[in-house]
């Protein structure tokens, strides 16, 4: 079903399947749940008060639980301008993110909230429908995405479309719903197909959720797939996952294919509303193209996007940005790819200065590597990634424990996936092109080959 | 319960849990980022056995400032029930 806003959504399973399971969750122990009917009297009454609250625009430290998906929904159909917020990020950043996004008023965590009030801002006026994701490399400079209600609706229609769930599937919802990928793919694909979304109880239960809500589909990142694989977590009643967000390897989606379960692999972008490619059949890296999406390639291979219904609506107070990336309802992406014989889209590498890890977050090398040099006092350095871990190379004499030492504070403020995995020190000079750019595929294939 | 004693008990977690690990020299200086095979998805099943075998719980805000086997056990060691 194409559903036009979230409440249009509610209002529609809640008149035409009132008592079928919508959210399904931890009820102290046992398996909870909420029907489209009684989902949609809880987010009536709670966008009544936000209503009366006064409030423009609602920050959320989204921990995916029921009370977060009721909050969103709610705020939505109230008209404050939402902005997803990850809770586990530093003090300091979540600080700068509250005052660039105008955020007057927050949901979450109640420390955490009274620790972030002084940052609360008087709020905004035009920000209805508006929600705000940060790319999933958010530092203190990062650019919120602003989409809307609309264009996340469009986005789990086209997913529905190319991989449609029945009112008998269970999907599981393990990933942060601060990710625009685990809001669409993890919760809205569920609930737009009329399906039940099983909300997943945090990294804690990452290795018995699916034995607990046992899901008939679930949207993983690489790297959780890859953890559920190899410890055989996944229940019999498994039969379909996506993968986004990241590089995912051939082996690791072949391993899932033997023990049963159909992998399909997705492509998109924050800025896209997530999914614009996704592999239905076959080769799960040979992706067809969504239905509202129309993709070409750049001379050099860069994929140019046009989703008319799914773009974003720029970068939040930021105009320059938005223009360098968007131009006449195209989308320069920064990904290479090419098409097959059969007209399906093949990711083949990636044009920015940019790490993609497999826990779906972005690591942008410029600015890491400049937190890098300043925390050295030195210049001569590059980060690569190795075993799909990134590690820095030191071009000059040192001592690694030092190294390790002094880069500490720095790594503490960082997810535990972007923290360096390793440190290597050469005698010799960077590889650099005639301009001054690292050259940094040779620098890993010279690393490796020294291992 | 002394500190030497809940550093050995990281120790064990960490090694029946990580096959990479078993035989590793691991001291309370081993940043588990660089210096183990521990990559975060291990770092997430070893603090939840942890959790448990010590009935304790580590806010997951914190978790990306624990570097070392040392920090681990500190954390730990703060969330204790006193005896």
């Amino acid at each position: 079903m194409r559903f036009e806003s979230f409440s249009h959504m509610l209002r529609h399973w809640a008149e035409t399947s009132p008592d079928r399971p919508a959210l399904l969750f931890d009820d102290g122990g046992g398996v909870g749940q909420l029907s489209f009917a009684q989902l949609k009297d809880a987010v009536d009454k709670r966008a009544d008060e936000l209503r009366a609250g006064g409030k423009t625009c609602l920050g959320v430290l989204a921990d995916g639980s029921l009370g977060c998906v009721i909050e969103i929904f709610a705020a939505a159909q109230a008209g404050l301008q939402i902005v997803m917020l990850d809770a586990a990020l530093p003090d300091k950043v979540l600080t700068g993110l509250l005052g660039y996004a105008d955020v007057d008023s927050l949901w979450g965590d109640e420390e955490l909230r009274e620790e972030l009030a002084p940052a609360l801002t008087p709020g905004v006026k035009d920000g209805a429908g508006k929600l705000l994701f940060f790319t999933s490399g958010t530092t203190e400079r990062s650019k919120a995405v602003v989409l809307t209600d609309h264009s996340l609706c469009q986005s789990a229609y086209n997913g529905g479309e190319k991989l449609p769930l029945s009112p008998e599937d269970r999907l599981l919802c393990m990933l942060p719903l601060g990710h625009v990928f685990g809001f669409v793919c993890g919760l809205l694909w569920g609930l737009s197909c009329g399906a039940a979304v099983a909300l997943g109880r945090g990294p804690r239960h990452y290795a018995d959720d699916c034995v607990f809500f046992k899901p008939t589909a679930l949207s993983a990142v690489p790297l959780l797939l890859g953890f559920l694989i190899q410890r055989r977590l996944f229940n019999p009643e498994l039969r379909l996952v996506l993968v986004g967000a990241g590089d995912c390897s051939r082996p690791l989606l072949e391993a899932a294919a033997r023990m049963g379960v159909r992998v399909s692999f997705g492509y998109g972008l924050t800025e896209t509303s997530s999914g614009v490619a996704i592999s239905v059949s076959g080769d799960p890296f040979a992706m067809e193209i969504c239905p509202d999406d129309t993709i070409t390639l750049a001379e050099d291979g860069e994929i140019l996007i046009q989703a008319p219904t799914c773009m974003m609506q720029g970068y939040y107070k930021r105009p320059a940005d938005t223009a360098a990336v968007l131009t006449d309802g195209v989308l320069h992406s920064g990904d290479l790819g090419r098409f097959d014989e059969d007209g399906k889209l093949h990711i083949t590498g990636r044009k920015k200065d940019m790490l993609v890890l497999p826990d779906g977050t972005k690591l942008f090398l410029p600015e890491y590597e400049a937190e890098l040099m300043r925390a050295l006092g030195h210049p001569e350095l590059a980060v690569i990634l190795m075993n799909s871990r990134p590690v820095l190379v030191y071009s000059g004499e040192a001592d690694e424990k030092e190294l390790a030492e002094k880069l500490r504070p720095l790594m503490a403020e960082r997810p535990r996936g972007q923290q360096l995995a390793r440190i290597l020190i050469t005698d010799d000079p960077l590889p650099r092109t005639a301009t001054g750019k690292i050259k940094r595929w040779e620098l890993q294939q010279k690393m490796e080959r020294t291992l | 319960m002394t500190r030497e004693e809940v550093l050995e008990k990281i120790r064990k977690v960490i090694r029946d849990s990580v096959p990479e690990m078993v035989g590793s020299e691991l001291n309370e200086d081993t940043v588990i980022n660089t210096e183990t095979a521990i990559d975060s998805m291990g770092f997430i099943l070893v603090i939840c056995k942890l959790e448990a075998l010590f009935n304790v719980r580590i806010p997951e805000r914190q978790w990306s400032k624990l570097s070392t086997l040392g920090d681990v056990a500190d954390a730990i060691m703060k969330r204790l029930p006193q005896a």
